[in-house]
């Protein structure tokens, strides 16, 4: 009997409530959040400011706990999992390859293979020539860059991206754009949140658009864009602010995602 | 364990470059300009005095750094995003606040240690014949600076850090009159503020149990076994201090 | 339009120009008050009065306060009233004498850190000087009684009851304080000397000058002043025999320390 495959991301039912202000109010982040991607896909997660998108990763990856349902990353947990949070920010006085070393660590590498994975991280990003540089010296850029290396030292097979792109200069995005298409056609799973939806668009293979705590539209980036005419962001425009809409061609029977 | 190592590394390594270290090199001018003026108006008392002084000097600037370092433990690491880096990784809450500890643990061994070596040889040069006892007494103010870290971890986990701060130094200064609070656990006539003074007497860390300054001058001789049990206390004191920092901040979100 | 003499910049020329003014004036104003602060302060600063005398009675706090308060400090509590203690005898010995405060800060140094011995040498040449023999001797006896490994106190408890107790049997009290002096391990050698000097009869004198001699070089710089006002007195005024009295003295002290006491009391001779 053909074993069903693991889904890299699952994530069902999941809500989180949160009191603000001094009277406590109770205010529900997410609504029930469905949400599976496979192995091997490139989701791009939408939606607008307050929708629930860093909530959703954080509580994926442990930061946050949910107040119902479940989230699960994969069959190793978080030992196969490599996370760029947004506007990232790294401790001042350290280089790029000592910040790279205690991410390695962290992960229980060491000696020779922790020195590998180090290499191999800042070559995957360009950074060999300023490993040894303080990362408070470090540009915009180059801190989103080893950023990602950082997140890359374990070899991971989901790679989570919160706003890879924030706050970088056009050959910055580049950059960035260059090292996830790599890591597409690596085979890796990726899953990262994005304001710029014309990356999204070039980057991913299927897109979830949330709206106040709640996946509103899931499906491939062709169904969002169909070939006909239109954009992405129209798309996007129309599914936040009318509500759902079915994808005309759902249920193609991939075992990635079922979105 | 291997991932507390490498906090504890990541984190002295920041202390130390965050120029901590400075501190060594304003107590050392300080306490020479102190020995000079002390050499003129003491009749012959420098080496007494410069101990005595020294060891205040040692314990005040020790306490401070600590409380100031530690304070901000928690809240810097969610306000610079550098504890997304760390938790999105197998790391354990109490993994994290271990190796914290044993980071700036190392920081502040080198900052006493340095201070009172410092100490020691200044007190050769100008008056000779410095005590034995000076270097084992900064061993028991570094052994109160951890449990002063320890307590201001604590208050680190949920409070800012200035009130951490505060804290922290409210306890220090509160545990050197831990003497007075056993006093009013014997007073005999009032039950409910006997026992009340009991569970402060408890809780607060004992900072006076022991005072090795009267060894240094020669005023006492040493007691091993009270001084043993102090340390062992102090030791025993920081580790519940840590383990209910973790408690508390495993609860934490971020 | 072209406005002549604007540069071509249509009127822009002189309000450029009134806007630098502007800038240079309130530079120079925010200079001309820092350095008005600049010299305030000094000012205030350096006409300052001297500080006048120290009142003869000041506040001293009861030993009692900081045996509850900081037993951790108890000695550098101690070591800062000690400081305290002879800027205060310092400032009124050679001014007005009034040493009403000495008493407590003597008793707050030496209960707080009770092997503290040379606050009780030093206390009990200030107590003198105050007109306060008898506290100088109980504070002396206290230390013996907290100091047993000491030779110095009972000895200079000794040197005290021979030089100003109105006591007929003073000889041999002092004698006896002498003789546990010498009992102590360490202590020099002619502390059995001057115990036995002090039972013969007759040479008082001499006596006193080995006293004297004693303080001289065991103590600090007040006791030692206070022992060569003491020695001139008592030694003969002819220098031959002053020369001759000084002899003994040699054998308590250092070859060095017995040059200089010998200059110091034969040079007062040839002083006019």
């Amino acid at each position: 009997m053909e074993r069903e495959p693991v889904a890299a991301v699952s994530i069902e039912g999941l809500r989180k409530t949160v009191t603000v202000g001094f009277r406590r109010r109770r205010v529900e982040i997410l609504k029930g959040v469905d949400l599976t991607v496979g192995e091997g896909e490139s989701v791009g997660l939408l939606g607008p400011n307050g929708a629930g998108k860093t909530t959703t990763l954080k509580i994926a990856l442990g930061l946050m706990r949910p107040s119902a349902g479940t989230a699960r990353l994969g069959v190793a947990g978080l030992h196969e999992v490599g996370y760029l949070p947004e506007n990232a920010y790294f401790y001042d006085y350290l280089s790029g390859r000592e910040l790279l070393g205690l991410c390695a660590r962290l992960f229980g590498l060491s000696g020779g293979a922790r020195d590998e994975r180090i290499a191999e991280a800042l070559r995957e990003v360009g950074l060999q020539d300023a490993a040894g540089t303080q990362l408070r010296k470090y540009s915009k850029g180059m801190l989103q860059r080893i950023g990602i290396a950082q997140a890359l030292i374990n070899d991971p097979r989901l790679i989570l991206l919160d706003e890879p792109m924030t706050g970088l200069d056009p050959i910055g995005r580049v950059e960035v754009k260059r090292i996830i298409q790599r890591l597409r056609e690596e085979g890796r799973t990726v899953l990262f949140n994005s304001h710029i939806l014309a990356d999204v668009g070039e980057l991913c293979s299927h897109v979830a658009i949330m709206r106040s705590g709640e996946v509103v539209w899931r499906g491939p980036v062709e169904d969002a864009v169909p070939s006909g005419g239109g954009s992405l962001e129209d798309f996007f425009v129309q599914v936040v602010t009318e509500g759902a809409v079915e994808p005309e061609n759902a249920g193609s029977g991939s075992p990635g995602v079922t979105l | 364990m291997s991932r507390a190592f490498a906090i504890a590394a990541n984190t002295f390594r920041e202390t130390i470059r965050d120029r901590i270290l400075l501190v060594i090199l304003v107590f050392a001018l300080a306490m020479i300009v102190a020995s000079l003026w002390l050499a003129s108006i003491s009749l012959g008392q420098e080496a007494r005095l410069m101990q005595d002084f020294g060891l205040v000097a040692v314990s005040g600037f020790g306490v401070i750094v600590a409380v100031f370092v530690s304070a901000g433990l928690v809240r810097k690491e969610i306000d610079k995003r550098t504890v997304f880096i760390i938790f999105s990784k197998p790391v354990g809450r109490g993994e994290f606040i271990a190796g914290k500890f044993l980071g700036l643990s190392a920081t502040m061994a080198i900052v006493v240690f340095g201070m009172t070596v410092f100490l020691f040889l200044l007190v050769w040069a100008v008056a000779g014949d410095p005590s034995g006892w000076l270097l084992v007494a900064g061993g028991f103010i570094y052994l109160q600076v951890l449990v002063v870290m320890a307590v201001t971890i604590f208050f680190s986990t949920f409070a800012a850090p200035i009130l951490a701060a505060v804290l922290g130094l409210c306890v220090f200064a509160a545990g050197q009159l831990s003497h007075n609070v056993l006093s009013l656990t014997q007073l005999g006539s009032n039950v409910v503020l006997e026992g009340l003074s009991w569970v402060v007497f408890l809780v607060v860390p004992n900072f006076s149990a022991v005072s090795l300054a009267p060894v240094v001058v020669g005023e006492q001789v040493a007691d091993w076994s009270a001084i043993g049990g102090w340390g062992g206390y102090l030791v025993a004191y920081a580790v519940i201090m840590l383990g209910l920092s973790w408690l508390v901040f495993r609860r934490k979100e971020f | 339009m072209r406005v002549p003499g604007d540069g071509g910049k249509g009127g822009r020329g002189p309000s450029r120009a009134a806007g630098r003014r502007g800038a240079l004036v309130r530079s120079v104003v925010a200079g001309l008050v820092m350095l008005g602060c600049l010299a305030a302060v000094v000012a205030f600063q350096v006409t300052r009065p001297a500080q006048s005398a120290a009142d003869s009675a000041v506040f001293v706090p009861s030993p009692k306060f900081f045996k509850d308060l900081s037993p951790s400090f108890r000695t550098a509590v101690a070591d800062a009233y000690w400081l305290a203690m002879i800027q205060y005898y310092g400032e009124h010995v050679e001014g007005d004498r009034q040493l009403d405060s000495l008493p407590a800060y003597v008793r707050l140094v030496t209960d707080l850190s009770p092997r503290f011995e040379r606050a009780y040498l030093f206390g009990a040449f200030a107590l003198l000087d105050a007109g306060k023999g008898q506290e100088a001797y109980e504070l002396l006896v206290r230390g013996a009684r907290r100091n047993p490994e000491s030779w110095q106190i009972p000895a200079t408890l000794g040197m005290l009851i021979y030089t100003y107790a109105d006591n007929p049997a003073k000889d041999k009290l002092a004698a006896e304080w002498y003789e546990k002096a010498a009992a102590v391990p360490g202590s020099p050698d002619y502390i059995p000397r001057v115990a036995a000097e002090l039972l013969t009869k007759g040479g008082e004198e001499a006596k006193s000058a080995l006293m004297w001699g004693q303080v001289y070089a065991t103590g600090d710089t007040y006791a030692r002043d206070k022992a060569l006002v003491e020695l001139d007195e008592l030694l003969p005024r002819d220098p031959q025999q002053r020369k001759e009295a000084l002899q003994p003295l040699a054998a308590l002290m250092t070859p060095q320390q017995f040059l200089t006491l010998s200059s110091i009391l034969m040079g007062v001779l040839e002083t006019p």
